[in-house]
């Protein structure tokens, strides 16, 4: 179990990572492209802005596991050890709350999408709830994450 | 509920989030799960916070933070980085001071390449440093300036964080990164004055060393070839945004790609190297987004909850003047930056600011340009600023907190002047952009 956790968390973390640099790559023979009047890939702009919510919640999960995301700890690392343990269960409960309504919202976000039928027209349509779905995955996993620190 | 206790409460509960370390985005996640059920309308309130998370961060205005930050990590994972440092120690000879003049110049030749502040100071800490202290420098003068011009990093363009406040401030991307450029620029030639000054009175600071003296071509190759075309890809990134061939969204991906290219040139490319930089792009992107993510929303709750427009007005009422007001903003950034991340900070404070700038007709660059050198001095100021902490993390052991706090100190003080010529002197920031963009 813990090992497929892990697995999960990071492909979703080298996804994020590659996404962005096929982005840059995608942007720049646009903009040659363009420039050199061989046309121009209309649709690329709204890649570029789709993969950015896509890479910062596929990238957050992994960010949780290696504590990475920023924190103001100088105030918990002056307090005892004892204390600073429930400082820190303290902390993570919230954090385990927050993620479960990102989760349950999240979700009831798709589905009220899904069912009024909301399409995205720019260059392509697509449906608006697939934009949604990195949501409650992140958030589902970063739920782990914060358990995990619990124990 | 009348607007101040609103305000007192939000806030309140924001600071206790943040004392008991929870990190910042899920501190600002919990207080729009409960601003958004009170003033959103409890169940559509928090369907609506989680829509408005992922539009905060669907935004082509934003899509420059991650190409910045690449260009810089593909710098520092190939090495590329370490052979410009290396050139530019041959052609600096003869100088007092002379490795913290080669750290301030690297320092700043970097941040005309990379978007990422931290990465800067870790890399001229960890290399530069020890060199510094083996060669007898005093504490105060090899660590100071490296971490002064990790400061500056936010200033000279490409940088992620004034993509950011542009974004988040409506404020024109372009006209603000090309506005750091001369405050940027000034800043670092008076380190480097300071330097030579403080080492040319007592020699001692910075005792001389032979240093192997290259003479002719050889002096001068490493830098053509590997200083030159870093310097050709800032170039490029800021000529295209400023001739309107792309956009910054665009000229940041060509700059990326471009330093990738060069790294490729240089043989120094691997997949796992590219794969490392990639991955470094990601998280410090995503650690910049995810905070993000809470934007909208927060401002959201703010103003449906009274605070802003109670705030604001109140403040007009007051009929402070102009510089009344001013002042005040920028204590607040200054006081926010001693405990709090730079991108908390716009999120807090940005919600206010940019009515009373609008009430005030404040020009919107240089009001810019002054939150960006507050944000910068916050990086720096003692007890919190995260450079210190950089420092202190790549420093040897026998460096203590305190040590680090006074190398800092009087590149604190250049920064507040660089802030008080700006406020007095606005064309300091709003020139260059005005010659080279037109008006705003």
């Amino acid at each position: 179990m813990l090992r497929a956790y892990h697995a999960i968390v990071h492909a979703l973390a080298v996804v994020a990572a590659v996404l962005l640099g096929i982005v840059a790559l995608l942007v720049t023979i646009d903009v040659l492209a363009r420039n050199l009047r061989l046309g121009s890939l209309g649709w690329i702009n709204e890649v570029s802005e789709y993969s950015l919510p896509v890479a910062t919640f596929f990238i957050a999960p992994w960010l949780l596991e290696r504590a990475e995301h920023v924190r103001l700890d100088v105030f918990v690392q002056a307090l005892g050890s004892v204390a600073a343990r429930w400082v820190a269960r303290l902390a993570d409960t919230i954090g385990l709350a927050v993620c479960l309504v990102f989760v349950v919202y999240g979700a009831r976000l798709i589905a009220d999408s899904y069912s009024l039928g909301s399409k995205l027209y720019k260059s392509f349509e697509m449906p608006e709830w697939w934009t949604f779905v990195p949501v409650p995955l992140a958030f589902a996993l970063m739920a782990i994450g914060f358990v995990r620190r619990l124990r | 509920m009348t607007w101040w206790i609103a305000a007192l409460v939000l806030f309140g509960s924001l600071t206790a989030l943040f004392v008991i370390a929870l990190p910042a985005a899920f501190a600002f996640f919990g207080i729009n799960i409960v601003g958004a059920w009170i003033y959103l309308g409890k169940d559509a309130g928090l369907v609506q916070l989680i829509r408005n998370g992922v539009v905060s961060i669907t935004n082509f205005s934003l899509t420059p933070i991650p190409f910045f930050v690449l260009m810089g990590e593909v710098l520092f994972h190939t090495g590329v980085a370490m052979k410009a440092i290396d050139a530019i120690d041959r052609v600096i000879a003869r100088v007092p001071g002379r490795l913290s003049v080669v750290a301030v110049v690297a320092g700043t030749v970097f941040s005309a390449i990379s978007g990422s502040t931290i990465a800067t100071t870790a890399l001229l800490g960890s290399l530069l440093l020890p060199e510094m202290l083996r060669r007898g420098y005093h504490p105060n003068l090899s660590m100071g300036p490296i971490m002064a011009i990790g400061g500056v990093d936010m200033l000279i363009p490409p940088s992620a964080l004034t993509v950011l406040l542009g974004s988040l401030s409506g404020i024109s991307i372009s006209h603000l990164l090309i506005a750091g450029i001369v405050p940027g620029v000034l800043l670092s030639v008076v380190f480097i004055g300071y330097i030579v000054l403080r080492a040319h009175l007592d020699p001692s600071l910075a005792p001389v060393f032979q240093h192997e003296e290259v003479r002719g071509w050889e002096r001068w190759r490493p830098l053509v070839l590997y200083v030159m075309p870093l310097v050709i890809i800032f170039a490029v990134v800021i000529l295209a945004m400023v001739a309107g061939w792309a956009t910054p969204t665009e000229s940041a991906a060509i700059g990326a790609v471009a330093t990738v290219a060069v790294a490729w040139l240089y043989r120094a490319l691997t997949t796992a190297n590219l794969m490392r930089a990639l991955m470094g792009t990601a998280a410090i992107s995503g650690i910049i987004l995810f905070i993000i993510v809470g934007a909208t929303t927060f401002s959201q709750v703010l103003t449906f909850s009274g605070a802003t427009n109670g705030l604001v007005g109140a403040i007009r009422d007051a009929e402070f003047g102009p510089w009344t007001v001013l002042l005040a903003m920028m204590a607040i950034l200054l006081v926010l930056g001693l405990f709090v991340d730079q991108v908390s900070m716009m999120l807090i404070t940005l919600p206010f600011f940019i009515p009373l700038m609008q009430h005030f007709n404040f020009d919107p660059v240089w009001f810019g340009v002054a939150f960006l050198i507050c944000m910068q001095l916050g990086l720096l100021t003692p007890p919190f600023g995260m450079l210190l902490f950089t420092m202190k993390s790549v420093a040897p052991r026998e460096i203590s907190m305190r040590q680090v706090y006074q190398a800092v100190t009087p590149y604190v003080l250049f920064g507040l002047g660089l802030l008080a010529l700006v406020l007095a002197w606005p064309p300091l920031a709003t020139w260059l952009p005005r010659v080279l963009l037109g008006k705003y």
